[in-house]
């Protein structure tokens, strides 16, 4: 019975080796064979990057600075601290930044050892307030809302939450003919909408993983509505590079004429000049002429309280210029 | 009765380990059973005889093979093969690489037949090591320069096309003597990429998209949940959003025509005048050699519009009659049934949106009102895509820019008659629809999530569903 039984295990083994061979091996199509030459270029490796997020200088915190590292994802920029559930993991990082300021901060997903029955993915992302028309992250919320497909149900339209101490908005929908949920919970800091999407077919996972948000750190300012940056951080204001704001500009000067746009982000100083430059998207030529460009401009010191502070704004070069809103006049009279 | 006990014991542990795995999802193949469904001109066009006699005729030269002199003459002195038309094959005439063996058995790779068919000399050329005959059609690039040492220097980015034969040898190429460039030597350093072509099904209605509907498209996508970002490659000239090629580089068919007429066939032409050098001839500065050069005799460019010519098909050049014949082209016609039923190519269509490929792959936008024809005109073309490119990470990167795309960039691939492709990706790396869907899920990638939803979180019979409805375009 035991010979017969190995015997099983043997054909059994080699079926299922057979079966994999058939599903997971596609054609190639050609010949890729191995060559023994060495200084060969890397493989899988992103060397001509086109427009790209950049900054001039390597100190100060940029949004897609994140990085997941023992168990925990830490984001300096958004102050921003999220333990790993245990045996989820980050497989990939995400993209470069979009050019209308989205990111993907990280992608985090069970690892092999997941023992559950049922999986998920969480999807930590931000939208730069600057590059949308949404005014806080509540708005963006309502107009994800708003703009969902027909094969999406809205399971629980946006709606003020609070997670041990933090306070989110929170936007639920399914698909029913994929049998998943999504549940997205986002809060405002520093003008960006930081939002954590779990999707799962598994609702119980969900909720336990979202409790779990109550132990990340996050920065006082934080808040649906809120989220303005102050404090230890710069104030930011949509807009302030407009108007009368500008005391001195110059234009850039870029040799080749592209037409991809190019969100900027900058801190200007108490002084009222620029110390910090921030491309989400560029072309290296055009993150140098504009950098070039930035440095020579004075604004108008920005008070609060009757003090001098930071501030952080947005700019939208390689487009017509934005025309200010009446949140950047609000903000200056603030 | 040992043998018997062997038989039941192996059923029973069947039965126990291999529920699940009798569902795992496969990909159907390239549907066979309801004809060829695309190569066909537009209702409107067929209804009229001049517009029929001007597609009739876009055809003929489509498919018309080419030599260095004689009647179709300005083959080379560089060029990837003699004839649009047998790239542009699968499943049928503007469509992708063939194969003998797969539905509708169009040929083997011609790429594998040019010594055998007399088109190149085969004591002059090879065949490339990426060349073969169930092999999808190929063109090269190295996507940078050389260093004197033979390894790729990485300051110096090339990314042109590298043309696989030479007329070397051919009776009527005179002594025009150039070599191959040494595709050997650039695989020995890793430093080659491949691209397939794209089909031009349906390209009319690419091409009569408004960039307002595809900028609206854009932003309702926004904020999407997915990691979702992209944007758009744009024409250097005039700023307008450009949509052919596998980057989205060229913004008209004509240009995407008059390109290929020249790069992929070595013809100059009345939008690219010269006869092309590899761009290491002219970074040496050297160009082409003086006895490789007009080698048609006639002059340039070598096609013309037709001074002569009596009618329109007669008086229109090779490039315009290419642009006439793609524009003019339906988009093909899904199944509602093939393969695996009608109830689950529905279901597919739906998960396929729900789970987020919809969100880059658009299933449709509407034309603007043509001049052309009006099949053109206000019509829904079902291309599934945004004509947008996206980041798609470390494990499709070929390290090649063009326009403002990036190494890692691509276009949205539209999927209209997938079901009736054989190759997929822009190398053609894939045959199989799960090896080019995994291929989505990559390091720096933006549909890394999606397709973690499609790979972890889907059943096997929904993602036979998403399989089913893919096939079905």
């Amino acid at each position: 019975m035991q010979t017969t039984l190995s015997r099983c295990f043997v054909l059994l083994g080699l079926s299922v080796s057979l079966l994999a061979r058939a599903q997971g091996t596609p054609q190639s199509g050609g010949d890729f064979a191995n060559n023994p030459e060495a200084h060969k270029l890397p493989s899988e490796t992103i060397l001509v990057k086109g427009a790209w997020s950049s900054a001039s200088d390597s100190e100060t915190p940029v949004p897609e600075g994140g990085r997941v590292a023992n168990k925990v994802f830490l984001n300096q920029y958004f102050g921003l601290t999220y333990t790993l559930s245990p045996d989820w993991t980050e497989r990939y990082t995400g993209p470069p930044p979009s050019d209308n300021g989205y990111y993907v901060l990280a992608q985090i997903r069970p690892a092999d050892t997941f023992k559950g029955t049922s999986r998920g993915i969480i999807l930590i992302t931000a939208q730069d307030l600057f590059f949308t028309p949404a005014g806080n992250a509540l708005e963006l919320m309502n107009f994800t809302k708003d703009k969902l497909n027909a094969d999406y149900k809205v399971e629980q339209p946006p709606a003020l939450v609070r997670i041990g101490n933090h306070s989110f908005v929170r936007l639920d929908y399914v698909s029913p003919v994929a049998e998943l949920h999504w549940h997205a919970l986002a809060t405002q800091i520093r003008c960006h909408m930081v939002q954590f999407v779990f999707t799962s077919r598994d609702t119980k996972l969900m909720e336990s993983l979202i409790q779990e948000m109550g132990r990340m750190t996050l920065p006082v300012e934080a808040g649906p509505i809120s989220g303005r940056g102050g404090g230890e951080v710069p104030v930011c204001i949509k807009d302030y590079a407009q108007g009368e704001n500008v005391l001195e500009r110059i234009d850039p000067l870029t040799a080749e004429r592209r037409f991809n746009p190019v969100p900027v982000r900058i801190i200007i100083d108490k002084e009222g000049k620029v110390k910090h430059v921030h491309f989400l998207s560029a072309f290296p030529d055009q993150a140098k002429a504009i950098t070039d460009s930035l440095f020579q401009w004075r604004f108008r010191p920005y008070l609060r309280d009757g003090k001098r502070v930071e501030v952080e704004t947005g700019i939208m070069f390689g487009r017509a210029p934005r025309q200010p809103t009446s949140s950047s006049a609000e903000a200056v009279n603030e | 009765m040992k043998t018997m006990k062997f038989a039941s014991v192996y059923a029973l542990l069947v039965a126990l380990f291999f529920p699940a795995m009798a569902f795992a999802q496969t990909d159907p193949g390239v549907r066979s059973n309801t004809g060829v469904n695309a190569g066909q001109p537009f209702a409107s066009v067929s209804a009229n005889a001049n517009d029929l006699a001007f597609f009739q005729t876009g055809l003929g030269q489509f498919n018309e093979h080419q030599t260095v002199t004689g009647d179709n003459p300005g083959l080379g002195p560089r060029f990837n093969l003699d004839s649009c038309g047998a790239c542009h094959s699968q499943p049928a005439a503007g469509g992708t690489s063939p194969a003998s063996g797969v539905f509708p058995n169009v040929g083997p790779n011609p790429q594998s037949q040019v010594i055998a068919n007399g088109v190149v000399n085969g004591s002059t050329n090879t065949i490339p090591f990426f060349v073969v005959a169930n092999g999808p059609v190929r063109e090269a690039r190295f996507p940078f320069f050389f260093n004197a040492n033979g390894t790729a220097n990485t300051n110096a980015p090339n990314g042109g096309v590298e043309d696989l034969f030479t007329v070397t040898g051919r009776a009527d190429a005179g002594a025009c003597n150039l070599p191959q460039p040494s595709f050997n030597a650039a695989r020995a350093v890793n430093n080659i990429i491949f691209r397939i072509p794209t089909p031009t099904f349906g390209t009319g209605l690419m091409a009569n998209i408004d960039d307002s509907t595809l900028l609206a498209n854009h932003a309702a996508q926004a904020n999407n949940g997915l990691g979702i970002g992209g944007t758009f490659n744009h024409n250097g000239s005039d700023g307008t959003i450009s949509r052919f090629g596998w980057k989205a580089q060229n913004k008209s068919l004509m240009i995407f025509a008059g390109e290929a007429y020249n790069v992929e066939m070595g013809i100059s032409n009345e939008l690219f005048t010269q006869d092309r050098p590899l761009p290491g001839e002219d970074q040496l500065g050297s160009g082409l050699p003086a006895n490789c050069l007009n080698l048609a005799g006639i002059g340039y460019p070598e096609d013309t519009t037709h001074s002569d010519g009596t009618s329109a098909s007669t008086v229109t050049s090779d490039t315009a009659l290419f642009n006439v014949f793609m524009q003019f082209l339906d988009q093909p016609t899904p199944s509602t049934t093939s393969p695996g039923g009608a109830t689950s190519i529905a279901n597919g269509r739906r998960l396929f949106s729900a789970v987020g490929c919809a969100v880059c792959h658009t299933p449709s936008l509407t034309t603007q009102p043509s001049k052309l024809t009006a099949g053109l005109g206000n019509a829904t073309a079902n291309l599934f895509s945004d004509i947008e490119i996206h980041h798609m990470g470390a494990t499709l990167v070929d390290n090649v820019s063009q326009g403002g795309a990036g190494g890692d960039q691509f276009r949205t691939a539209p999927l209209w008659g997938l079901g009736q492709r054989i190759f997929f990706l822009h190398d053609g790396r894939c045959s199989n629809l799960l090896c080019a869907i995994e291929a989505h899920d990559s390091n720096g990638g933006e549909a890394s999530t999606v397709e973690a939803i499609f790979d972890q979180n889907l059943t096997p019979s929904q993602q036979q569903d998403i399989l089913n409805f893919l096939r079905s375009l």
